[in-house]
């Protein structure tokens, strides 16, 4: 049996950052660049640092990383709805990360938005491996990203109803059947069957 | 069953020397002090100030001069705290955020400080001091979280759990257990104990709603408190010393008060057991949905635990002006009629005796059939209103009867009167008695008694009867006699009853835990009270059935949900025009300890994932 | 739209019904040759695809015109699911992202979970997983390089490889008693130690392994259908890749050494000697290549793991995070405590965030995770490496051949699984 203390999981009251904390390069040069882009910057208790951005001035500083700072590596976007955490306002949280292959470090990006305006500037045309996150992102939350180019659901047929991973979709929530589409897209060589 | 215990600081808590009744609580026998005029608003006091208070400590001597004056200012883990002379470190340490550990602290209770776990470093006490009997002192700084702290924690833990059976599995309240949450944060670590435990009784019966499991015992008196100062009728003692020490009644008398069932609630570990609840469910799968006990006009408030489409049982809920913490064991045992001889079909017909089955049919047909006997008798029908009903149900319906029917006078059903007891429970056993008067005068009806309308069935000038619920006043046989004359007699009943079996059209009604509403407590106090479960069977509430009887007696009736009703319907009811329907709403927050997964999110219950359609819920 | 096949002239009042005279169609015949665009659906269920997943290609004769990607078919709402459960029901579920290489996505799972938690396990542990993660990752390959092969032609090297993979199931199952949802290792550690004599067998295996992955190797890499079909064809730059977001032997293909047991080893990964080949142009033939040189590679990872191994504890030793031994839950009540609280209620993860990953067989395995401080998690996001590769697939192969569909679509190695989440 280890003693108390022997892991940081043995001392809660002291878990300020747990291992060291990861470089803040990338967001100490955006906050620099725009002062007026980064509403929050914080670590989180693993160490890793993150930067709110405004969402109208997201593609400004995606840019930025992208162009300037060498983080190239688009790595994965994903929501996150707030609606039962303590701090709930804006509802949902866009989290970005980006990876510098020169620098082998990730960028934590925030864009919060509300759930009456859920909207935010796409980064697709920087970035084409934010596409189908970004679809991601639209098909189970519900949040538009303007300026994309072709903003569908992903995994989810278009028929589906609501946007399951917010929280206040019932986990046994059920959809109604849909009927079976008209077959626009296929085309079965000569002949007619297939389309009429 | 351990949450009641959790709630925010009263200020009274000032130590009172042990035994010695508080002078700030109620005396037994009084009625809560609260205006009876109109209705009010449930709105739950925001903080709670108490203006008996006592006095201030003596200032000491020297420096240093209190920070805020009237008030102490002290630090707890390093953050400043101001409190009211007098409040306890526990209460002070909830307000920062810190959690201080406790067994048998109980808020409403007088303090023993005998359990030990909540000693915390004090700076001007050279030991560890109990937080729960040590008032704040001026610039007093107060750590939780040291290493000494730590320890004496862990040492009383394995102290209490030493002689623990390990009866966890068979544990009515594992998953709601403060020895459980306990170990897990402040203990967790191996048993030394070498050799046997103490062996005591497993099953003393206390009295007739509550057993006693003795070696799960911790000896943290709170039930005994209990007995002496909220009930004041001490029918507990601690009997032994040492390792021989139990809870027991005392020789010749039985644990028998009418709030026994409180001391299973306030019992931090399994050792006090309702013999109701005993091994009918485990606590983990039950969810609960804030609700209103319907035992009798207090209107205690509830949680109402329930799966499937069950209710197990009621636990009290917060309610500083009614309830408190507490409920009678009476109103606690009232779930009883939500689950069993249910009304779940329509029927259209008498049943010819016993034994014999009577046609089960589709709602949708006994209201068609309901609209047409009652279309003929139109102008002609008597209208019973019991006060079981929801504030809602009794809009919908008494709005009905009046358009629809053209009723202009209301005979007052509901259960027969009972016994008072000494503090909580009223004579009136009906919930709503006071919302059924105040929508009658809004709605311009008269209210008659139930005995006319048995002398006018018996004197032939009531041919038709419309009854929201059947529950009635007088003898239910005699009733059902009475009504075996009725040419028409449409029924919205919850429970089977020797009455509906002479209903001509008997139509399944929900109830309270079926729907949301809002009931009028004796006080005049609206309460709102939470749907847990879809209605079973066929039922629907009484303000759909009537919004359905509407629609086929050709009016419009275009609620669908309790909200709308109160919405279109409370405006004649000037009572309920400062009522916020939504805003009443009591939080709908799960109960303390393991939650199933988010049940009845969706309208279905836990477990079934076939059930009718998709709901969503919501106020 | 217009129908493109619809007869020019309307048809003649006594034409042919089609439902009952056989020869109906046969003027269709003779009819000119099409020239306009061909839509063509591979999937959802295709032979030459493995996966689950409907390709709507657009076809200009034999190029592709243009092509879309319908995915969702193995959809389980697997965040969802992982938001209502507990930490540790979670694992499960990460058996089924990539269900040839589960014990990789336990791991990856398990390690974010650590990390957000705070914990550092021991080391017996960090070796076993590394043992673990490697022998899926020959297992990943295997069947992705084995499928290739079968799905341009070759049959053989397709059964070498599910006879190599067989070997390694074998192992698998000896270790975690389960083919190929494992199910494996737990919050602090592993939940059972390596079996008796285990290490010998595996030895052994891999040495049957490599014997296979050689003769494979034989088998294609000089074939000249082989490469024909895969070189040159699905050329991604290097530059694309990376804003696509691809990573793994993917990426490496195209010339970027990005492997994040190198760039940020986790476990013991730093004190094992390997080397991750790095290829040059970003094809399909390179991409095999990859995968041929890492199952070599972690060969060698295997047999240095399970030299390195030191005795010891696999689970920390702490009730809050590992279930007490059986004979103490059965006989005290702290240890009977410390299993209800932790089967029932989940291990108290702190409140917070983290991001982390780990190198998968197909690229970077991300997780993102937040804790509302219970016993379930509030929000689980995996960042599965098939998902920006597979999105990638309808830009390279735009203006292609459709048979160089095939090889591509191989290569990248879709695992409906993870992709579909």
């Amino acid at each position: 049996m280890t003693g108390p203390g022997a892991h940081p999981y043995n001392a809660p009251d002291s878990i300020a950052s747990i291992g060291a904390p990861l470089s803040t390069f990338a967001l100490d040069r955006i906050t620099a660049q725009f002062p007026e882009a980064v509403a929050e910057r914080y670590l989180d208790r693993t160490g890793g640092a993150w930067a709110v951005i405004h969402a109208e001035h997201l593609p400004k500083v995606a840019a930025f990383l992208k162009n300037d700072l060498d983080f190239k590596l688009f790595t994965s976007i994903d929501a996150v709805d707030r609606l039962h955490l303590a701090e709930s306002d804006p509802r949902f949280e866009i989290v970005y990360f980006i990876y510098s292959l020169s620098r082998h470090e990730h960028v934590r990006l925030k864009v919060r938005v509300s759930e009456a305006r859920p909207e935010v500037p796409s980064i697709t045309p920087l970035f084409k491996g934010a596409d189908w996150w970004e679809r991601f992102v639209w098909d189970f939350y519900g949040i538009r990203f303007s300026g994309h180019p072709d903003l569908r659901r992903v995994l989810l047929y278009e028929e589906f109803q609501g946007h399951p991973l917010r929280k206040d979709y019932a986990l046994r929530d059920r959809q109604p059947l849909v009927p079976e589409r008209p077959i626009k897209d296929i085309f079965r060589g000569p002949g007619t069957s297939g389309v009429s | 069953m351990s949450d009641n215990d959790t709630k925010k600081p009263t200020g009274d808590s000032q130590t009172p020397p042990k035994g010695s009744p508080s002078e700030t609580r109620e005396e037994p026998g009084s009625t809560p002090k609260h205006p009876p005029a109109g209705a009010r608003l449930d709105t739950p006091p925001v903080a709670h100030s108490s203006p008996t208070a006592p006095p201030p400590p003596a200032k000491p001597a020297g420096p240093p001069p209190p920070k805020n004056p009237g008030f102490v200012t002290c630090t707890i883990d390093g953050k400043e705290v101001v409190v009211k002379p007098g409040t306890n470190m526990i209460e002070a340490a909830k307000m920062v955020g810190s959690d201080i550990p406790y067994f048998c602290y109980h808020p409403r209770l007088t303090i023993a400080a005998n359990c030990r776990i909540c000693m915390v470093e004090a700076s001007n006490a050279p030991k560890l001091v109990p937080a729960c009997q040590t008032p704040l002192a001026e610039g007093q700084v107060i750590k939780t979280m040291t290493a000494k702290v730590k320890e004496q924690q862990r040492a009383v833990m394995e102290f209490l759990l030493l002689n623990h059976p390990v009866d966890c599995s068979i544990c009515d309240q594992a998953g709601e257990c403060k020895l459980q949450d306990y170990y897990m944060k402040y203990d967790y670590r191996p048993s030394r104990l070498e050799g046997g435990k103490v062996m005591k009784n497993k099953r003393k019966v206390l009295g007739p709603r509550v057993v006693l499991d003795q070696e799960r015992c911790i000896i943290c008196s709170r039930c005994v408190r209990f007995m002496n100062e909220i009930p004041k009728e001490p029918q507990l003692g601690i009997f032994g010393r040492g390792s021989h020490e139990v809870i027991d009644t005392f020789p010749g008398s039985e644990l028998s008060s009418n709030y026994s069932l409180n001391t299973v609630d306030i019992c931090p570990v399994g050792a006090l057991l309702s013999r109701d609840f005993r091994f009918r469910a485990r606590s983990w799968f039950l969810s609960a949905a804030p609700s209103v006990c319907t035992g009798c006009s207090r209107g205690c408030n509830i949680y109402a635990d329930f799966m499937g489409q069950e209710t197990y049982r009621y636990r009290p809920r917060e309610n500083e002006t009614i309830n408190k913490s507490w409920m009678c064991d009476q109103g606690r045992l009232s779930y009883k009629y939500l689950n069993l001889e249910r009304v779940l079909s329509s029927v259209v017909g008498r049943s010819q005796g016993t034994g014999t089955a009577r046609p089960e049919i589709a709602r949708r047909d006994a209201v068609k059939a309901a609209g047409k006997a009652l279309a003929d008798v139109k102008g002609r029908v008597a209208v019973l209103a019991s006060a079981v009903a929801s504030n809602e149900d009794l809009l919908a319906t008494l709005t009905f009867a009046k358009v629809s029917l053209g009723a202009k006078e209301v005979y007052v059903g509901g259960r027969p009167q009972g016994e008072a007891d000494h503090y909580l429970m009223t004579a009136d056993k009906n919930p709503n008695r006071k919302g059924l008067e105040l929508i009658a005068q809004g709605l311009g009806l008269t209210l008659k008694p139930f005995d006319e309308l048995l002398k006018g069935i018996d004197g032939g000038r009531v041919k038709a009867l419309y009854a929201v619920g059947t529950e009635v006043p007088g003898s239910v046989e005699a009733f059902a006699q009475a009504a075996a004359k009725l040419d028409v007699f449409v029924a919205q009943a919850t429970n089977e009853s020797a009455i509906t079996a002479q209903a001509t059209v008997l139509l399944p009604a929900a109830t309270h835990v079926e729907h949301d509403g809002t009931f009028v407590q004796v006080d005049g106090i609206i309460q709102r009270f939470r749907k847990a479960y879809p209605a079973k069977g066929d039922a629907v509430a009484h303000w759909a059935l009537a919004a359905e009887l509407t629609r086929e007696l050709g009016g419009t009736a275009a609620w669908t949900s309790s909200r709308e009703v109160f919405r279109e319907l409370g405006k004649a009811v000037t009572e309920f025009a400062q009522f916020d329907w939504d805003k009443s709403a009591p939080p709908d927050r799960e109960k303390p300890g393991i939650n199933p997964l988010p049940t009845a999110a969706d309208g279905r219950p836990p477990g079934y994932r076939e059930f009718g359609a998709p709901r969503v819920r919501g106020i | 739209m217009a129908d493109p096949h619809k007869p020019a002239s309307p048809p003649a009042p006594e034409a042919p019904n089609p439902d009952t005279d056989a020869y109906a169609h046969e003027a269709e015949l003779e009819a000119h040759l099409q020239t306009k665009r061909m839509y063509i659906n591979m999937g959802p269920s295709h032979p030459a695809t493995h996966g689950t997943v409907r390709l709507k290609v657009e076809l200009e004769g034999e190029n592709i015109a243009s092509m879309d990607c319908e995915i969702g078919f193995l959809h389980r709402g697997f965040q969802k699911s992982c938001e209502n459960v507990t930490w540790t029901q979670c694992l499960p579920y990460t058996d089924r992202l990539n269900y040839v290489s589960a014990m990789m996505n336990n791991f990856g799972f398990l390690n974010a979970v650590e990390k957000l938690i705070g914990l550092e396990i021991p080391e017996r542990a960090q070796y076993i997983r590394v043992i673990g993660s490697e022998l899926h990752r020959i297992h990943d390959h295997l069947t992705c390089v084995g499928a290739t092969g079968m799905e341009l032609g070759g049959f053989a090297p397709f059964l070498f490889a599910v006879e190599a993979r067989e070997l390694i199931m074998d192992r698998v199952a000896e270790l975690t008693g389960a083919r190929l949802t494992t199910n494996f290792g737990r919050i602090g550690g592993m939940n059972r130690d390596l079996p008796e004599g285990w290490s010998e067998k595996v030895i052994k295996t891999l040495d049957k392994v490599m014997e296979h992955v050689t003769e494979i190797d034989g088998l294609l890499t000089r074939n000249r259908i082989f490469v024909d079909r895969t070189k040159d064809t699905g050329v991604i730059s290097a530059e694309d890749a990376i804003d696509w977001g691809w990573t793994g032997p993917c990426l490496r293909a195209c010339g970027i050494n990005y492997d994040i047991r190198k760039t940020k080893p986790y476990w013991v990964y730093d004190r094992l000697d390997f080397d991750v080949p790095v290829g040059e142009h970003g094809d399909n033939y390179d991409r095999y290549l990859m995968r041929i040189e890492e199952m070599k590679q972690s060969n060698r990872i295997i047999r240095q793991a399970l030299r390195q191994i030191p005795s010891g504890p696999i689970i920390l030793d702490d009730w809050r995070i590992a279930l007490p031994p059986k004979p103490e839950v059965y006989g005290t009540i702290e240890g009977v405590i410390s299993h209800f609280k932790l089967v029932m209620e989940g291990i108290q993860v702190p409140a917070g965030e983290v991001y982390d990953c780990t190198e998968a067989a197909n690229g970077e395995l991300g997780w993102y995770m937040v804790s509302d401080g219970g016993g379930r998690p509030y929000k689980v996001h995996v960042r599965a490496p098939g998902y920006p590769i597979l999105s990638a697939v309808p830009s390279i192969i735009k203006g292609k051949m459709l048979a160089d569909l095939i090889p591509t679509f191989d290569t990248i190695n879709m695992i409906g699984g993870e992709v579909e989440q």
